[in-house]
């Protein structure tokens, strides 16, 4: 035989993925070659960015306010992605029971389903700005979008990890005479408790991070004001790191907070 | 003794042309323990849940003591279910909460909405559920979860879960068929005893027919949709089974293997 016997059999997905990859390599390399650099050294250009990170992050200091206030501030952003999450989820439970397709109407869950992804698609800081039309720019204006995006966020998240319950469970419980609230409150929930917890911190996490930039764009207060400030108004590079250090002291916090409530309600369980 | 439950006529289509059930009918006195055998897609399962109407039949009336129930308003289905306990082949239970919690679960419908929906259940239902689980050889495992139990033990709970509800009937839909020979014999057995010392009526969906033969009073043989026979254990020649599951009949002979379904 002339031809090579091929190893493995011809996989059409394979195949589209290897010729995406190929033409955004070629692609890379044409856009490299052709970019228009004008007069700029491209040495010096990364040696200066190295430069501007250095003096941010190595010489960090504060200046227009002390530590303890900075403190503060991240603690106004937290509570501003807290009550939201707490919005979002408290709302978004209820929600999510009637989209589930395990649970509801088939209509009514389409419909909140259809809603839920349009919402979802707007991202959050538009959906601020779009409220900042009514409450007007600040924190009103935040919390709303916010609580706004976590519901459908959430509701889809939710609704999923219900659907993921064996119909059979909710068959043996209709069976034995139990009602929709009872099914919901002692199969539904304690079945998916894990997941709602899991879901509900990473959308905490999302909403710590747009609260930061709440803090910028919408002048919701918080650490992201006064790093807009810092950046936009005192171009003070040093206070930026210094800003940027806080927060991440603060995520690393949350996470291990979120961790041990995770392992705790595994072991209880 | 009196009849619990009577089917006249009933029939179930899904659809314009699928027709699951047809023109059954068939009683089934108190105390009986009644055996449903078939092949796959006979409309075993389908029968089985329209005696609690899980599943609503599209004609026919269905009689359980002494009350038409297809004309039955939420309620008083409510009360109906109730007093028909259900167990199931994949045992259904919520695998995250204990043994006696999925236990209570069965005194569900006799609760109000609020009780229900916080878990508060009276001394008197938390002994009885004990007492059960005693009976069916779980006292170890009342408080553990139930994804630590073998198939045995999850079905056992299925039982214990039925019969908490003080039910006047058992529906079995297919009990044995995801458990070893072992199992099966303890669950069968359970079964059989809570028939003979407890009084209720027990219908079985089953596959394994030597099972069905050594266990039950009755046998209702079902074939496409239709009852083809319906008489004693003795009565089941081989000619009858032939005529219950056609030609795979004699695949299940040759193989060797009646216990294959």
């Amino acid at each position: 035989m002339d031809a090579k016997l091929p190893a493995k059999p011809f996989n059409k997905s394979a195949f589209v993925i290897r010729m995406t990859l190929l033409s955004l390599a070629a692609l890379t390399l044409v856009g490299f070659l052709t970019f228009d650099y004008k007069d700029l050294d491209l040495g010096e250009a990364v040696k200066k960015t190295g430069d501007t990170l250095g003096t941010m992050f190595l010489e960090p200091h504060a200046k227009h306010f002390t530590v303890g206030e900075a403190f503060q501030q991240v603690i106004i952003t937290i509570g501003l992605a807290f009550l939201t999450t707490l919005f979002g989820a408290v709302i978004a439970l209820f929600l999510a029971l009637l989209t589930a397709r395990n649970l509801s109407h088939p209509v009514v869950s389409l419909v909140i389903k259809g809603v839920v992804a349009f919402i979802r698609a707007v991202p959050t800081v538009l959906w601020v700005l779009i409220f900042a039309v009514a409450a007007g720019l600040g924190s009103v204006a935040a919390v709303i979008g916010m609580t706004f995006h976590s519901i459908s966020y959430l509701v889809k998240a939710y609704s999923e990890s219900f659907e993921e319950l064996d119909d059979g469970v909710i068959e043996a419980l209709r069976a034995s005479g139990a009602g929709w609230w009872q099914i919901v409150f002692q199969a539904v929930l304690p079945s998916s408790v894990s997941y709602i917890i899991s879901w509900t911190f990473v959308r905490f996490e999302i909403n710590f991070a747009v609260a930061i930039a709440m803090g910028a764009a919408a002048g919701a207060g918080g650490i992201g004001y006064d790093m807009f400030m810092a950046s936009n108004y005192y171009y003070d590079l040093r206070e930026i790191g210094f800003i940027t250090y806080v927060i991440l002291g603060f995520a690393i916090l949350l996470e291990l907070l979120a961790r041990g409530i995770k392992n705790k309600l595994r072991t209880n369980h | 003794m009196t009849t619990l439950l009577e089917l006249k006529h009933v029939s179930k289509q899904y659809g314009s042309d699928t027709k699951a059930l047809s023109d059954i009918s068939f009683a089934v006195k108190e105390g009986e323990f009644v055996s449903i055998i078939g092949p796959s897609g006979a409309g075993k399962s389908t029968l089985l849940r329209c005696m609690n109407r899980m599943i609503e039949a599209s004609s026919g009336a269905i009689i359980f003591d002494n009350a038409d129930i297809t004309a039955f308003r939420k309620r008083e289905l409510k009360k109906l279910r109730t007093s028909i306990g259900m167990i199931f082949q994949h045992y259904n239970l919520v695998n995250r909460l204990s043994v006696i919690e999925n236990v209570l679960h069965g005194r569900l419908g006799y609760k109000s909405m609020l009780a229900g929906v916080l878990g508060i259940y009276t001394e008197e239902e938390k002994k009885k559920a004990h007492a059960i689980l005693g009976v069916l050889g779980l006292q170890e495992q009342i408080y553990k979860r139930c994804d630590q139990l073998s198939g045995g033990q999850k079905q056992r709970v299925g039982i214990a879960r039925a019969l908490v509800q003080n039910p006047k009937m058992l529906l079995c839909d297919e009990p044995i068929a995801s458990l070893d020979p072992n199992a099966s014999k303890v669950i069968m057995d359970h079964l059989a005893h809570i028939c003979s010392t407890m009084g209720i009526t027990v219908v079985v969906n089953l596959h394994q027919v030597d099972v069905a033969l050594s266990y039950s009073n009755r046998i209702i043989g079902v074939n496409k949709g239709t009852i083809v026979y319906d008489g004693t254990p003795a009565g089941l020649t081989k000619d009858r089974l032939r005529g219950i599951y056609g030609a795979e009949y004699d695949e299940l002979e040759g193989s060797g293997g009646r216990n294959a379904g």
